[in-house]
């Protein structure tokens, strides 16, 4: 993922509404999908993208670059997500079918099998990855843990979703 | 290579991370032969492909619902800007550090703002009761408290995601002057295998004990005790937290606590006032003692409810500040949103009285292991013999008795006499044989000389995070030095009441080299006469604060003055503010990478935010101000001032 035109960052956190208008437009989709791979739930997605887009809006000032404008947003989005569902109370672990994915059904149950497979330690790095194309120090970024840790949890999340296939395989 | 080194290697380089030749190697080596790992790399990438094709669903546009709720934040005030403190680094600590007062010369680090409801205006509270009503009841109602019991229950918010909520109850127990006691009691019930934090503080005046699990992040914490034996009367590196039986440190201030209004609190008329957490940590006396505890921004608001008749405080929280620098810090720490109505964390008193604790109260669970103060309490009639002297006393100690009188173990040689009345308290130190470089006692050079009413002069510094309001006296073949929690006026008045005539600071004191510059303390006038621009005092300062002293600095490239500026009562929190004014054309080297460019009055300056400092140039006049405790809209707004009306004090 990219991160934006510097001047626009620029403008951005000097308070410039129009700039910030642009990033929420270039990032929507994005903060979107992560939410709902977050929360499983469409409304619940809708409330932390509108969220996240407002605290990074009030942080933007303190966004110093240590890390890629992309990973800070991401782990706004990560934080407000956690809170909604916390204050709500729900995580849906199982799956509801995508209305409107262009993926044929049968690869669509395999990988809702597999995710529910792993915990969500193993779930987050993963999505941040394989569906978001992070590199490891991103995704460590986002999560506030170490590389190594990434590296070690990729590869535990990619052995039990396995696991699970097989055994979905197995007993069909 | 096995397995599981080769999977783990295959899910590395299939995200696209660098291998080190030799693994890369020896990888493809292990491909070779193994069928099992060729298979888990065939898996992952059906995975990736499942999961890139997966996340299609339809996105929804949200952009003008985004930037609506963006365009009502904008309108809302903004935060003032503040320096914030590294995560972790705030939390000060009740355990004991030993150091021989006579050694403790340099004032501690102070650290905090304490300012509230922006640049130095007390907010209209609309309350009848002013808040110097409030210092003044304090210190008076100080001086009468004999004995104190009270219970306490404690609520706590958010310490992890798996314990939002903990329960816990404080008994706290004092008998005038040095007696206390303060145990809390975990009654949370945690949903996993944790070490309850449960503590206790006991202080039987010279000896002072202290035990709790340390805070660690594993199940089993260990118990930690502390001990300090021979305590120094009233010492602040081994302190009794007196805040939670009458706030003395905490609202010692009037300039820096709000008044928020009046009510009924456990049947009993009832204040309530508002001072931000960094302020009112004597308050929280139990977050440092052991265990584990959520976390507090500087600027959480802590309000407090102080019973009217004797105010006793009976009842505070800690509700979140506001401002996106208080959300950052909330990110780091993983906490959740916290609605800024909503208290984070409460103190309530259940039951409060006036009886004498029991016997036994104050006992000394026994212990191996002990620190020693080396305080040795004698009679008043020995010293003599002991010492060669006889202490000088006050004719008047602002009403207070004397209570102990102990030979410190240091190299002064000297005497230590403790006056005390309920909480109140007043050290006076002496030495006869006093050769340090700056005066006695925990004083510094930069200390604000005061004419005493009596004649003579002596040396002021305001109450900080590590001590008392204090004076240095030096005079003819005698060196003082008075420690108090009285307000600033019976302290002088005590001071005054010495019969000594206090002398100006000999020429070995305000000499002194820094590095390579020298500094020599001289009075403003002096400063004015010898350097070749005018030295102006900034005319807009936190109320209460005005100038302490000045110097003349020479580094070798022609005079520099710097002038510290201090609050009178307590500066704690702000520290002290430092003005250098120097001839140059251009600003030094830059000496942080945090540093930035902003507009100073017209002319381009530079802001170092870990030091609070701001620096510019103007008409050839090098300025460089700083204060730990201010943010950068504070500090323009006193370097804007600079060359207006002149206010000495």
């Amino acid at each position: 993922m990219n991160d934006p035109d510097p001047r626009t960052l620029t403008r951005a956190r000097e308070g410039d509404l129009g700039a910030f208008e642009d990033l929420v437009r270039q990032y929507q989709a994005d903060v979107w999908r992560f939410a709902y791979h977050f929360t499983r739930d469409r409304s619940l997605a809708d409330d932390v993208t509108q969220e996240a887009f407002l605290r990074a809006f009030r942080f933007l000032r303190g966004f110093r670059g240590d890390s890629k404008f992309t990973s800070w947003l991401f782990r706004i989005a990560r934080n407000c997500a956690m809170d909604q569902i916390k204050a709500r109370n729900v995580y849906v672990e199982r799956v509801t079918p995508i209305a409107g994915s262009s993926t044929d059904p049968q690869t669509r149950v395999e990988l809702h099998a597999a995710l529910d497979a792993v915990s969500a330690e193993h779930r987050e790095p993963f999505m941040l990855v394989e569906v978001f194309g992070l590199s490891y120090q991103e995704a460590a970024d986002v999560l506030g843990v170490r590389v190594g840790t990434i590296k070690s949890r990729m590869h535990r999340a990619r052995r039990a979703m396995m696991d699970a296939l097989a055994v979905e395989e197995e007993a069909r | 290579m096995n397995h599981e080194q080769a999977e783990r290697l295959l899910s590395a380089r299939i995200d696209g991370e660098r291998l080190s030749t030799r693994a890369s190697a020896s990888l493809e080596q292990h491909l070779e032969t193994c069928a099992e790992c060729r298979a888990f790399e065939r898996g992952a990438y059906r995975l990736r492909e499942a999961a890139r094709f997966e996340v299609a669903p339809a996105v929804p546009d949200l952009v003008d619902q985004v930037m609506t709720a963006v365009g009502a934040e904008g309108e809302r005030p903004r935060s003032r800007l503040r320096v914030v403190r590294p995560a972790g680094s705030p939390r000060r600590s009740i355990l004991p550090r030993l150091a021989p007062v006579a050694a403790a010369l340099v004032v501690g680090a102070l650290i905090g703002s304490l300012v509230v409801g922006g640049p130095w205006q007390r907010p209209e509270t609309g309350s009848a009761l002013a808040a110097t009503e409030v210092t003044e009841g304090i210190s008076a109602a100080a001086v009468r408290l004999d004995a104190y019991q009270a219970t306490f229950a404690i609520d706590e918010r958010n310490l992890s995601p798996e314990v939002p909520d903990r329960h816990l109850t404080m008994r706290v127990s004092f008998e005038s002057p040095e007696r206390f006691r303060l145990d809390v009691v975990d009654r949370t019930v945690y949903p996993m295998a944790a070490t309850p934090t449960n503590l206790r503080l006991v202080v039987d005046g010279s000896t002072w004990y202290a035990a709790g699990p340390a805070p660690c992040p594993t199940a089993t914490c260990p118990q930690r005790e502390s001990v300090v034996r021979n305590r120094l009367p009233f010492s602040t590196a081994a302190p009794i937290p007196t805040d939670l039986v009458l706030p003395i440190s905490t609202l010692a201030d009037a300039d820096r606590l709000t008044v928020l209004g009046r009510g009924t609190v456990l049947g009993r008329p009832a204040v309530r006032v508002e001072v931000p957490f960094e302020r009112a940590e004597p308050l929280f006396p139990f977050l440092s003692i052991g265990g584990d505890w959520r976390p507090f921004f500087p600027n959480d608001r802590v309000r407090i409810w102080l019973d009217e008749r004797n105010w006793f405080p009976l009842r505070w929280d800690v509700y979140p500040a506001t401002g996106g620098e208080r959300d950052a810090w909330a990110l780091r720490f993983g906490l959740p949103d916290e609605p800024s109505l909503r208290s984070l964390f409460s103190v309530r008193a259940l039951h409060v009285s006036l009886d004498t604790p029991e016997a036994g109260a104050f006992d000394i669970p026994p212990t191996n292991s002990s620190q020693d103060q080396g305080a040795r309490v004698v009679e008043l009639g020995h010293v003599r013999r002991e010492i060669g002297f006889e202490p000088l006393a006050p004719s008047t100690v602002g009403g207070l008795d004397r209570y102990r009188v102990v030979l410190p173990l240091d190299d002064a040689g000297g005497t230590l006499v403790a006056y005390a009345d309920g909480l109140a308290f007043l050290n006076l130190g002496e030495t006869r044989s006093w050769n340090g470089d700056a005066p006695f006692g925990p004083v510094s050079v930069q200390a604000e000389e005061i004419s005493l009413s009596g004649g003579g002069v002596a040396y002021y510094e305001p109450a900080s995070r590590d001590h008392g309001r204090r004076v240095a006296i030096h005079a003819a073949g005698t060196d003082l030095y008075l420690e108090s929690n009285l307000p600033r006026s019976e302290l002088l008045a005590a001071a005054a009441a010495l019969p000594v005539q206090g002398l100006p600071m000999p020429d070995a004191w305000t000499h002194r080299r820094v590095g390579a510059a020298t500094a020599e303390r001289v009075s403003l006038e002096t400063a004015r006469a010898s350097v070749p621009f005018p030295v102006e005092v900034p005319t807009a300062l936190p109320a209460g604060f005005g100038l302490a002293s000045v110097e003349l600095v020479d580094a070798g490239f022609g005079a520099g003055v710097t002038l510290y500026l201090r609050d009178e009562d307590a500066d704690a929190g702000i520290g002290t503010i430092r003005l250098h004014l120097e001839a140059a054309s251009a600003l030094p080297p830059a000496t942080s990478a945090a540093q930035s460019t902003v507009g100073v009055d017209g002319v381009q300056g530079r802001f170092t935010p870990d030091r609070s400092q701001l620096e510019w140039i103007d008409g050839g006049l090098y300025r460089s101000l700083d204060a730990p405790g201010l943010a950068l809209q504070e500090l323009l707004a006193i370097a804007t001032s600079i060359g207006g009306d002149e206010t000495d004090r």
